[in-house]
C-alpha cells in the first residue's frame, strides 16, 4: 500500500469565541492513499462542508493537523499551503463557484494553470483535463452561465483536474443536478479518479454513491450545546 | 450557520473599543477646541476685549493665564471638563459674562420649537402613511409613497423657511416675520422644520408598511381570522422595527435644521447662539452650545436604541433583520422629472456661463428683461451669470466631496469594524453643526464647508462599501479563487473591487444633489463661500434682504436650488426602476456576461 496522500488527524472546527463558541465538526481522523476514494457521510449539520473547506485550505481548523503528501498543509488557526496549492483542488456543490462568471471556461482554466503550473503548456493540460472530465472541448469558449448544470459541473471538474492535483475534494457535486445527469456525472467522476490516480474525498448524502467509493468515513454531529 | 463570520466576538470587541476610543477622543477635542482654533485664542480675546491694548507677549501671557489656557491642550481640556462636571460652563471670550444662563435659555427656546416641529412632523407623517396602511390592510398591492411625500421633502429647511417667510409674512402679512414672542411666532418655524422631517418619516414608514404588508405572515394572520386592529398593529410594529434607525437620524437632523430656521426667523435658540458664537469666534460659548446639542443627540440616540430593543424584542446582532426597504417610486415619472430638472439646470449654465458674474454694470436691483433675464442684484451684477457660475461653484466641490467619500469609504471598509465608532458619530452629526464648528476653528471658507459636508458623507458610503465587499467575498466563485492560486491582493483588486465599484459610484452620484444642497445651506448661513463669490446659498442670503423690493434676487437662486432638490429626489426614486426588487444590488454588482442565452 502506498503512502497516504492526505492525512487528517484530530481535525475539528468551531465558530465564534468564548461563551458563543460552537463546535461544528467533532474531531475527525482519516487517511487517503493515491487512487483511493473516500465518501464522507453524516447528517446535515455534522460539518461535512466545513471539513471539505478545511481540506481545500479555504479555512483553518480549530485543532488538529492536515498533511498533504507528508507536508504540513493546515494547522490550528493558520494556513500553510500557498506553495503546494495545486495539490488539493475541488469541485463545489454549485459549479458556478469554481468558475469566474465573466471568464470563459478556457480562461478560468488558463488562469489557474498560469499561476499553479507556470511553464507548462496550458493547451496540452486543458485538452487532457477536458478529456478526463468528459467535457466537450467545443464548449470551452462559453461562459458558465451559458452551460447546463451537468456541463457546468464537468467544466468545474475539468478546471480542477487541469492543474494535476493529488487530492480532489468534491462537496456533494451532484446535488444541484437532476437524477439522470447526477448519475452520469458521478459515474464519470469515479471513473476519472480510477484513471488519473487522484485521491478523492467525496462529501455526499447519497448512500448508493457512497457505496461505490473504496471506503466511507461517517462523521457524527457534534454536541450542539455550548462548550466550556 | 454557513454564512456566519467566525470570530464574531472579536469583531464586537473591536467595534466596542472603536466606539469608546472615538467617544473619548471626541470629548477631549471638545474640551481642547480653543487650542484647535487657527488663531491664537489669547490674541483673539485681546482683540475682542481690549482693542486699545498692544498684543505684547506679556499681555498675551496674562490673558492666557486668565482664561486658563496655560498648560497645553490636554490640561486645558481636562480643566474645562472638570468645570463642566461642576456645572460651570465658563465665561464668554467676547463679553466676559458667564455662559451658563444664556445658553440654557437658548436651549429652552430650541426645545419648545423642536416640540412644535415634532407635532407638525407627526401630523404630516400620519397623513402620509394612512393610504399605505389601508392598502396593506386590504391586501392590495402596494404603490410608491406618492408625489405628496416627495413634494414635502423636496425643500431643505433653510429654503422652505425663506419661502414661508416671503409668502406668509412678507406678501400676505398673516404672521410676524421674526422674533419669539408668542404662539404666532412659532407657527412658521415649526412648519419649516416639521414639514420636511414629517415628509421623510412618512415616506420611509409608508414604504416599510407596504413592504411589511406583502410579507407572508400577514396573509397567515388574515386566514387565522385576526381583526384589522391586530394586523395593523403587527404591520406597524414590523415597519417601525425596520425604520427605527432612520427615524432617530431624522430627529437628530431636526437639531441641524433648527440652526438654519432659527437664523431665518431670528429666534434666540441654541442654533442661532451657536452661529453667533462661531461668527464671533467665541469658542467657550461654542463649546457650551455644541456640548448641549451633542447631549440632545445622545439622548435621541439612546431613546432610539431603547425603542429598537423594544420593537425587535431584545438585542439582536446587526444584520439579522432584513434591511429597511428602499424608497420606491414610479421609475418613469422619476426619470422624466430628473431629465427635465437636469436640462433646466443645463440651460441656466449654457446661457449664464459666458456672462460675467462679478462686473457691476447694471442698475441696482434692475428688473428682469430680455437682456437681463434674471434681473440684477443689489450691487448691479447680472443674476443669471451669478446663478450659473454659482451652479459650478456648488456642484464642483460636491463632486469632489463625493469622490473623496467613495475613496475614504473603500479604505475604511477594508479596515472593517475599527471605523465603526467614528462612523456612528459622523453619521449622527448634522452637517450644519459640523460646519459651525469648522467655521469657528478655521474661519468660514469653501474648503471648511466642504470638509464639514465630507464629514457627514463618508459614513453611508463606507457602510455600503463594507456590505458590498462582504457580499462579494461571500460569492461562491470569489471564495474559491484561492484554489486557482490567486493571492488575496489579486483577488481584492481584480475581483472584489470591480464587483463593488459600479454600485458604489452609482450610490455616490445619487448623493450628489444632497451634498450640493448641504453646501448651499452652509453658504446661506455664511459658513461657506464668502462674498463676492457666486454660490447658491450665498446668493439666496444676499437676496433675501431685498425680497420686498426685488423678489427676483431671492427667486432666481431659489429656483436653481429647487431644481436641484427635485432632481435629487427624482434620482433617488429612480434607483430601482425596472429591476427586480431585493437582491438587485447583489445581481447588478456582478457584470452580466454578454448574451445570456435561454439555454
Amino acid at each position: 500500500m502506498s503512502r497516504a496522500v492526505l492525512e487528517v488527524a484530530q481535525v475539528s472546527a468551531t465558530y465564534g469565541r468564548g461563551a458563543k463558541e460552537r463546535q461544528v465538526l467533532a474531531p475527525t481522523t482519516f487517511e487517503i492513499s493515491a487512487g483511493e476514494s473516500i465518501a464522507v457521510v453524516g447528517a446535515s449539520g455534522s460539518g461535512k462542508t466545513t471539513l471539505a473547506e478545511m481540506v481545500l485550505g479555504l479555512r483553518a481548523p480549530s485543532s488538529g493537523r492536515i498533511n498533504v503528501q507528508g507536508h504540513e498543509w493546515a494547522a490550528p488557526h493558520k494556513l500553510v499551503c500557498t506553495e503546494r496549492r495545486r495539490l488539493v483542488q475541488g469541485v463545489p456543490q454549485d459549479p458556478a463557484a469554481a468558475l469566474v462568471p465573466r471568464w470563459t471556461i478556457r480562461q478560468s482554466m488558463a488562469h489557474a494553470i498560469a499561476r499553479l503550473l507556470p511553464g507548462e503548456s496550458a493547451e496540452h493540460l486543458i485538452a487532457q483535463a477536458t478529456e478526463l472530465a468528459h467535457f466537450d472541448p467545443a464548449l470551452l469558449g462559453r461562459r458558465p452561465s451559458q452551460l447546463s448544470g451537468g456541463q457546468a459541473q464537468r467544466a468545474a471538474l475539468a478546471r480542477a483536474l487541469a492543474v494535476r492535483p493529488a487530492v480532489l475534494v468534491a462537496d456533494e457535486p451532484t446535488s444541484a443536478l437532476d437524477p439522470q445527469t447526477a448519475c452520469a456525472v458521478s459515474a464519470d467522476l469515479l471513473a476519472t479518479i480510477a484513471l488519473s490516480g487522484v485521491a478523492l474525498l467525496l462529501v455526499t448524502h447519497d448512500p448508493q454513491l457512497a457505496a461505490r467509493c473504496s471506503r466511507t468515513v461517517r462523521i457524527c454531529a457534534p454536541t450542539q450545546s455550548r462548550l466550556n | 450557520m454557513k454564512n456566519r463570520r467566525p470570530g464574531g466576538r472579536q469583531n464586537k470587541l473591536l467595534s466596542l473599543v472603536s466606539r469608546l476610543l472615538s467617544g473619548v477622543v471626541l470629548l477631549l477635542i471638545a474640551g481642547a477646541l480653543p487650542w484647535l482654533s487657527r488663531t491664537d485664542p489669547a490674541a483673539a480675546v485681546l482683540r475682542a476685549r481690549y482693542a486699545e491694548l498692544e498684543p505684547t507677549p506679556e499681555a498675551l501671557a496674562a490673558i492666557r493665564e486668565q482664561l486658563g489656557l496655560d498648560g497645553g491642550p490636554l490640561a486645558s481640556s481636562l480643566r474645562w471638563w472638570s468645570a463642566v462636571l461642576r456645572g460651570d460652563l465658563g465665561n464668554s471670550w467676547v463679553s466676559g459674562a458667564e455662559i451658563g444662563p444664556g445658553v440654557w435659555q437658548a436651549v429652552s427656546v430650541s426645545a419648545t420649537l423642536t416640540a412644535f416641529a415634532i407635532i407638525v412632523a407627526l401630523l404630516v407623517t400620519s397623513c402620509l402613511i394612512a393610504p399605505a396602511a389601508v392598502r396593506a390592510l386590504r391586501g392590495l398591492e402596494h404603490r410608491g409613497s406618492g408625489p405628496v411625500g416627495v413634494a414635502l421633502t423636496a425643500l431643505p429647511e433653510f429654503l422652505l423657511a425663506s419661502i414661508l417667510l416671503v409668502i406668509v409674512s412678507v406678501q400676505l402679512r398673516w404672521l410676524p416675520p421674526y422674533g419669539w414672542t408668542g404662539l404666532e411666532t412659532a407657527i412658521l418655524p415649526a412648519l419649516a422644520l416639521g414639514i420636511p422631517a414629517g415628509g421623510l418619516l412618512g415616506r420611509l414608514l409608508a414604504d416599510a408598511i407596504s413592504g411589511a404588508g406583502e410579507e407572508p405572515w400577514v396573509n397567515v394572520w388574515r386566514l387565522a381570522g385576526a381583526g384589522a386592529p391586530v394586523i395593523l398593529s403587527g404591520v406597524l410594529r414590523r415597519a417601525a422595527a425596520t425604520t427605527i434607525d432612520q427615524l432617530g437620524l431624522v430627529f437628530i437632523g431636526l437639531l441641524g435644521g433648527a440652526v438654519a430656521v432659527e437664523q431665518v426667523f431670528a429666534i434666540p435658540g441654541l442654533g442661532r447662539y451657536l452661529l453667533g458664537s462661531a461668527n464671533a469666534q467665541d469658542i467657550p460659548a461654542l463649546q457650551a452650545g455644541v456640548l448641549l446639542m451633542a447631549g440632545a443627540a445622545v439622548l435621541i440616540g439612546t431613546l432610539t436604541a431603547l425603542a429598537r430593543r423594544w420593537l425587535r424584542g431584545g438585542p439582536l446582532p446587526p444584520g439579522s433583520l432584513p434591511p429597511a426597504p428602499e424608497a420606491r417610486g414610479d421609475g418613469r415619472i422619476a426619470r422624466f422629472t430628473a431629465i427635465i430638472t437636469c436640462s433646466a439646470l443645463l440651460a441656466i449654465l449654457a446661457f449664464g456661463l459666458p456672462r460675467d458674474p462679478y462686473a457691476i454694470e447694471h442698475q441696482r436691483l434692475a428688473a428682469p428683461s430680455l437682456f437681463l433675464p434674471f434681473g440684477a442684484d443689489s450691487s448691479g451684477r447680472d443674476l443669471l451669470a451669478r446663478v450659473a457660475h454659482g451652479t459650478l461653484g456648488t456642484i464642483t466641490p460636491a463632486v469632489l466631496i463625493v469622490l473623496c467619500a467613495i475613496i475614504i469609504g473603500l479604505l475604511l471598509a477594508v479596515l472593517g469594524d475599527i471605523s465603526r465608532g467614528p462612523a456612528e458619530i459622523a453619521n449622527a452629526t448634522p452637517p450644519i453643526l459640523a460646519g459651525v464648528i469648522i467655521a469657528a476653528l478655521m474661519g468660514p471658507s469653501v474648503g471648511g464647508a466642504a470638509l464639514a459636508v465630507l464629514w457627514v458623507t463618508w459614513p453611508p458610503l463606507t457602510a455600503h462599501a463594507a456590505s458590498l465587499i462582504d457580499e462579494a467575498r461571500a460569492m461562491g466563485h470569489i471564495r474559491w479563487l484561492p484554489l486557482a492560486g490567486m493571492s488575496r491582493f489579486e483577488i481584492f483588486t481584480r475581483h472584489i473591487l470591480p464587483a463593488t465599484l459600479p454600485a458604489l459610484l452609482r450610490h455616490g452620484m445619487l448623493r450628489l444633489p444632497g451634498v450640493a444642497l448641504a453646501l448651499a445651506a452652509l453658504g446661506f448661513l455664511g459658513l461657506g463661500a464668502q462674498p463676492p463669490m457666486p454660490e447658491w446659498g450665498l446668493l439666496l442670503a444676499e437676496g433675501i434682504g431685498y425680497v420686498e423690493r426685488a423678489p427676483w434676487t431671492t427667486l432666481t437662486p431659489a429656483i436653481a436650488l429647487v431644481l436641484t432638490s427635485v432632481c435629487a429626489v427624482a434620482v433617488a426614486g429612480m434607483r430601482r426602476a425596472p429591476q427586480k426588487p431585493v437582491r438587485a444590488m447583489a445581481k447588478t454588482a456582478e457584470p452580466a456576461p454578454a448574451g445570456i442565452s435561454g439555454a
